[in-house]
């Protein structure tokens, strides 16, 4: 089973609250996690078919700018898994393993946890944003986006949790 | 009024790159210590059994909205220079649906992917690759979805501007949503 040495989610929240504060008073835009997913699979795609690559309307807005790679958010993500990374390490939290609900199977997860992505990555696109970009970053400028996010996201997480229910149990 | 800084020019694009790494160090570490690397907490919310995710999100969101407005009263950060991500109906609402599929399914969102990956978790990096691959079908598929995702737009519009109610009524009823659900949520 977990180990759950895990601070208050209170704690967690006020510390994320004033990164994200902090983030709007420095910059003028809010975290987010989503975008560099993306900016890699152009830059990917980039690297194995150019003229492919070129030829995507989506993928321009990275691939028309002098580095793509150099993204605010890019190094954002960079510090996001060191900061995890050090939280981990300095509880002793760190633990290599292949995460999985008790009744699902490798095999089986290894499916779901891509499709999720998959599923993820397109939606992220979609909505422009993610949990981080628009639910937290939007709800916290209190606007229209984040909520529509949030409240779909929300009922769609229940009606997932019902029909795939062994997934977690 | 000084704020937000790099718009008013206080610092050049490697500066803020700097910051970007700093910031995303902050969040990635509350984001592990509130246990949201942990893909059986951040499905707990679905079964009723962990409210991890609501408690850690609307905390953040009402000290964040809190701080953010506060400062645009006192003057000291020009709300019109913060980027707000903009509105659009349809494509928001079946962009959340689909997102709510994927995030209870794998057991991640995008940054709780990078911080369980940061953990030790080899499935959030399959994970990882299963959002590259999403975007990438996105991308190829943006000539059949384009109409759909420029649908219904809403412009970078707020609740307060939507309902002609001043900020503080729209924070002070988060407070009422999140007291009650945290009261729910306390013994889970």
């Amino acid at each position: 089973m977990e180990k759950n040495n895990y601070s208050s989610s209170y704690i967690a929240g006020i510390g994320i609250g004033l990164s994200l504060l902090a983030t709007f008073y420095i910059t003028g835009w809010g975290l987010g996690a989503s975008s560099p997913f993306s900016i890699f699979a152009a830059v990917g795609l980039e690297r194995l078919n150019p003229s492919y690559a070129g030829s995507l309307e989506y993928f321009s807005r990275y691939l028309n700018t002098p580095s793509p790679l150099q993204d605010w958010v890019v190094f954002e993500i960079m510090g996001l898994f060191l900061g995890a990374l050090a939280g981990a390490l300095l509880s002793n939290n760190f633990s290599l393993q292949f995460d999985r609900g008790k009744n699902t199977g490798r095999m089986t997860r290894l499916i779901t946890v891509f499709a999720g992505g998959i599923l993820i990555g397109f939606a992220a696109r979609l909505s422009r944003g993610c949990t981080s970009g628009v639910a937290l970053s939007g709800g916290s400028q209190l606007a229209v986006s984040g909520f529509l996010f949030v409240t779909a996201m929300f009922v769609s997480g229940f009606l997932s949790a019902a029909i795939f229910r062994r997934l977690w149990l | 009024m000084t704020a937000p800084l790099y718009a008013y020019g206080m610092f050049n694009e490697n500066t803020s790159l700097l910051f970007a790494i700093f910031l995303g160090f902050i969040f990635g570490l509350f984001l592990e210590r509130g246990g949201l690397g942990n893909p059986h907490k951040l499905t707990g919310v679905f079964y009723l059994r962990d409210f991890t995710v609501p408690k850690v999100m609307f905390t953040a969101i009402l000290v964040a909205a809190t701080g953010l407005y506060l400062l645009s009263d006192m003057k000291l950060l020009d709300m019109s220079r913060i980027w707000i991500v903009p509105a659009f109906f349809w494509p928001q609402i079946a962009g959340g649906a689909l997102f709510g599929v994927g995030f209870f399914v794998s057991g991640y969102c995008p940054g709780t992917a990078i911080a369980g990956f940061a953990s030790g978790r080899i499935d959030a990096l399959v994970c990882m690759l299963g959002i590259i691959t999403g975007s990438l079908l996105f991308a190829v598929s943006f000539p059949a979805v384009d109409g759909f995702y420029m649908s219904t737009p809403m412009g970078g519009t707020t609740l307060p501007q939507l309902l002609q109610l001043n900020h503080w009524y729209v924070i002070g009823f988060l407070v009422l949503f999140a007291a009650g659900m945290f009261y729910i949520g306390a013994h889970k």
